[in-house]
């Protein structure tokens, strides 16, 4: 009986970042790494399951970035997953959320786990759609934004619980094995000492290559993802003016303010 | 001629006298049977210390028994601030040690020197002294003892009083009643057995009334003779004093042999389990606490075997006193804490469980819950780890490190409240717990005029550790930026760390997050190292406790000074100059971790007599100090709903002062909490909250420049 975790190291911005030179993200010296809030709860709620069940239960969590998000995986480790592994190429890098599930899918053929849980979101990328992709690539059913699992492993299916808009909860079976992306608040997730931390540090995590996974080095990275990052920046802040004088007065400003932003379609 | 002295190998008292030779033989048996009984009892509780781990203490045993030897025979710490009890306890102990010694001295007569050697001195000049001394002893001990029935009985203390702030009095270990029988009853019979003793003393001359070696000699034991007087008016002539002597006799002998029986299953046991305590006490258990060993796999306290041997000998020192009981910011507020019932609970946890002769199963020996016997993490995380426990206990009982130590374990599984757990994670993640980037850390220096030296790039003097709230805190930021000015007007070469330093560690490590604190401890140890500077200054009493007393165990050694102490050397150099007299009056509250953890009273108070304030002290001050409830990580912790806040307690103490202008910190977390217990207290625009830094400022400004101390806008 296994679960995979699928996990992300994000990124939150220091104080006055700065945007790289190529204008296509922010400069990394600005980037606060950590894992990624939602990965929390998924981890958790498969700790949950692992620690009610009868049987032995393996958690592996996975993640795909390079030799710095070692940390968010010892994280996970320091928690109680019991195998960790990362996935990094240098052709990598540029991929978006199908490429990267491209990857995590090959991760997820290779280990025949009994779930995949991945985060509803990232913190920092937003696109919500790595665990759904990785469900469409597998031909696995897949559930999004699950709040609520009952689930008991080796068991067929799994009843889960969605939170809908007016507070509507959308209840469903599911069959197993089965891709949920997992949404905040579903538990608490437990705390993970600096002791346990740095005793993870000595746990292994084992770093897979393109190669070892059969994924084809043209599949990911810029030219395997089917989106491409144009320019990240600041939009500039609009501006709000008094217009003062009399009504009459106030009426002919307006009109040239008018006249002035659009010259060429008036 | 009553009160001669005499050589006469007669004068003495003949032991056993009239005794048929069976019943000598009896008294002998049970005797034995007594020392047995106690020896046992002694090795019980031997074994249930050595079921505790190893203690690290630092050998010293002559300097320890010395200073143990010391602390029993002056009574200093039970009279600090109990003077009563000090003085009755001194008449118990005294009273006590010469009978003891008396005893000891028959004992040496007749059954060592006696037998073996045919030597005999208790007679003669000898004796009448002897029985002088013991007659005086006696009457001492008694009326040490009555002082305490007085205390108990009608005084009620409220710190006598047994109610549990921890429990529910439907609670199976609510009640405490045993206890207070159990003081009764030691009272009572030491009482007993003192007069049975003089009662006995009287018999025995009325019987022996006719014999002039007693009777001429009868007023060197005055106690003895009054009575024997009063017998002799009231009817009882010889041959009743016989008979009332054998019964006396008996009574007297076995019910002092019964006392020593129970010397180690009651109370009694303190006075060799508080001398010990006093033996290994650490001097600095507060202040630095005990590291984790790399190789442990556990961590923190889970079992009451996770205790050291020492740690188990403290619980059984405490004498129920009450005075860290009273003394506890925590149980002040109604919060469910009391350091005597920590110990109190943990005692009767090993009580139950290691006294045993088999060692029952691990799930029996955890003492986190709230069963009988066990700390609930409601109780944790009640203390602010301020230290007033600690420096009261006249027994020298540390429950700062054994509070502490259980904490570490419920950190290890999470149990702890979610805003700290959150502000851990912050401190891991940015090094500070205001959640601000590392890069801001320096940014309260941007606003002043002059710039302050990176202390990693250009040698300094004086590397002024900042800490967290010094540096993030937008109140604290003005105290701060007046200090650099003050260091600036000073001429002090100083610099700072920026962005290398992170949160020193003191309150993570109180949390009882001890990897976060080696984290912690061990990255401001390299940015320090990495920079050239002579001594360290801080405005901060918590990062100046952690780095003077625990970074030395992390290899960090340096000479550090709180701010006080280099104000007041730059004062009295000269260096900064008192343009104005201050005339205001003002209190001064004693930051637990400069005051009672490091001692310095006196630079604050001698620096506010410079700037020419009328200091009147509040009742709780110096050692005595009132913690302002920030402490042991408790400011990462919401206060409990429709609870007293210790700082709230403190400034109605302080509203107390008649024409109090200004309360007086010296701390950026007590200018955060004072400052908003003001507000909450309906105190505001009575007095002000104050830095001393920023009285320091008022007195050297120019008068049109310098606002006015007392009420502020």
């Amino acid at each position: 009986m296994k679960i995979l975790v699928a996990v992300k190291q994000v990124a939150s911005l220091d104080e006055d970042f700065e945007i790289r030179s190529d204008g296509k993200d922010v400069d990394s010296d600005f980037l606060i790494r950590d894992l990624n809030e939602w990965d929390d709860f998924s981890l958790e709620e498969a700790m949950r399951i692992k620690e009610s069940a009868t049987q032995a239960v393996e958690i592996v969590v996975v993640c795909v970035g390079p030799a710095a998000a070692d940390e968010a995986l010892r994280k996970c480790l320091a928690k109680g997953a019991d195998r960790a592994m990362r996935i990094w190429d240098d052709a990598i890098e540029g991929s978006d959320s199908i490429a990267i599930a491209r990857l995590i899918a090959a991760v997820a053929v290779r280990e025949a786990p009994d779930m995949l849980f991945a985060g509803v979101q990232s913190a920092d990328h937003a696109f919500a759609s790595t665990g759904i992709a990785t469900a469409a690539l597998l031909k696995w059913p897949h559930a999004a934004v699950v709040a609520h699992l009952i689930y008991t492993p080796g068991a067929k299916t799994a009843v889960i619980r969605r939170e809908l808009e007016g507070g509507v909860l959308h209840e469903m079976q599911i069959e197993c094995p089965a891709v949920l992306t997992i949404q905040l608040g579903i538990n608490t997730p437990r705390y993970s000492s600096l002791r346990s931390i740095k005793q993870a540090a000595a746990k292994p995590i084992e770093v897979l290559s393109l190669a070892a996974l059969g994924v084809k080095a043209d599949e990911v990275g810029a030219g395997g993802s089917l989106s491409r990052v144009r320019r990240m920046y600041v939009p500039e802040k609009g501006r709000a003016q008094m217009i003062e004088g009399s009504v009459t007065e106030q009426a002919a400003r307006l009109a040239e303010i008018i006249k002035d932003l659009a010259p060429g379609d008036a | 001629m009553p009160l001669t002295m005499s050589d006469s190998e007669s004068i003495t008292r003949v032991l056993f006298e009239d005794f048929a030779p069976w019943a000598v033989r009896l008294f002998y048996v049970i005797g034995y049977a007594a020392i047995f009984v106690f020896l046992y009892g002694v090795y019980v509780e031997v074994r249930k210390y050595r079921r505790g781990r190893a203690a690290s203490l630092d050998g010293r045993w002559v300097d320890r028994f010395k200073a143990m030897v010391a602390s029993v025979l002056n009574h200093r710490t039970i009279a600090r601030r109990d003077r009563m009890a000090g003085a009755a306890h001194r008449l118990i102990f005294y009273g006590f040690v010469l009978l003891f010694i008396g005893t000891t001295t028959i004992t040496l007569d007749a059954d060592i020197l006696g037998p073996l050697f045919g030597l005999h001195f208790w007679r003669g000049d000898f004796y009448l002294w002897f029985s002088l001394v013991l007659d005086i002893a006696g009457v001492l001990l008694a009326g040490g003892l009555l002082y305490m029935m007085y205390r108990r009985g009608w005084l009620k203390l409220p710190k006598l009083d047994y109610a549990r702030p921890d429990r529910q009095p439907a609670d199976p270990d609510y009640d405490r009643s045993n206890y207070r029988r159990e003081d009764w009853a030691f009272l009572w019979a030491l009482l007993l057995i003192v007069v049975t003793g003089y009662f006995l003393e009287a018999a025995r001359l009325v019987w022996l009334a006719a014999r002039p070696d007693v009777w001429d000699y009868r007023w060197w034991s005055p106690a003895g003779a009054a009575l024997a007087e009063v017998l002799r008016a009231a009817g009882v002539h010889a041959a009743a004093g016989g008979a009332l002597r054998q019964d006396l006799w008996w009574f007297h002998g076995l019910a002092a042999l019964l006392f020593i029986a129970l010397i180690p299953f009651t109370k009694v046991k303190h006075i060799f389990t508080s001398a010990g305590s006093l033996m290994v006490r650490d001097l600095l258990a507060a202040q630095r606490l005990p590291r984790v060993p790399q190789e442990e796999q556990r961590v923190g306290a889970q079992f009451i075997t996770d205790f050291t041997w020492k740690q188990l000998l403290h619980l059984d020192a405490c004498t129920k006193c009450g005075r860290c009981h009273e003394v506890c910011p925590a149980r002040a507020v109604g919060a469910p804490l009391s350091p005597r019932d920590v110990i109190l609970s943990l005692r009767e946890f090993a009580n139950k469980t290691l006294e045993s002769a088999v060692l029952p199963a691990a799930a029996e020996l955890d003492v986190h819950g709230k069963g009988p016997g066990q700390v609930s993490m409601e109780t944790l995380w009640a203390c602010r780890t301020c230290m007033a426990c600690v420096e009261v206990c006249p027994v020298a009982i540390e429950h700062i490190p054994i509070i502490v130590q259980m904490r570490r374990k419920l950190v290890e599984d999470g149990q702890m409240d979610p805003q700290l757990k959150k502000t851990l994670q912050t401190i891991h993640k940015t090094g500070n717990s205001f959640g601000e980037s590392k890069r801001k850390r320096g940014a309260w220096t941007k606003s002043l005029p002059y710039p302050v030296k990176d202390a990693r790039k250009d040698p300094v003097d004086v590397l002024w550790f900042v800490g967290d709230y010094a540096s993030f805190d937008p109140r604290n930021q003005k105290v701060t930026q007046s200090f650099a000015t003050l260091l600036k007007e000073a001429g002090v070469d100083y610099g700072i760390l920026y962005d290398g330093e992170s949160n020193a560690g003191n309150d993570v490590r109180r949390v009882g997050e001890e990897g976060l604190y080696e984290v912690l401890a061990e990255a401001n140890i390299k940015s320090l190292s990495s920079a050239s500077f002579k001594t360290i200054v801080t405005t901060d009493p918590h990062s100046y406790n952690t780095i003077r007393n625990e970074y030395p165990d992390f290899g960090g050694r340096y000479e550090i000074q709180h701010y006080t102490t280099l104000l007041l050397q730059l004062l009295q150099q000269g260096r900064l100059r008192v343009a104005r007299e201050l005339h205001a009056r003002v209190t001064f509250h004693d930051p637990c971790h400069l005051g009672r953890f490091n001692k310095g009273y006196e630079a604050p108070r001698e620096i506010l007599r410079l700037l020419g304030c009328e200091l009147i002290e509040m009742g709780r001050c110096r050692s005595n100090s009132f913690c302002c409830g920030a402490g042991g990580g408790r400011i990462w912790m919401p206060d409990s709903v429709g609870l007293d806040k210790p700082a709230h307690n403190r400034m109605r103490e302080a509203a107390t002062i008649p024409g109090l202008q200004v309360y007086v910190v010296s701390c950026p977390k007590d200018l955060t909490m004072f400052e908003d217990a003001l507000k909450m207290t309906g105190n505001e625009g009575k007095f002000v909250v104050k830095e001393l830094i920023e009285l320091v400022r008022e007195a050297l400004a120019q008068e049109e420049t310098a606002p006015a101390p007392g009420v502020a806008a």
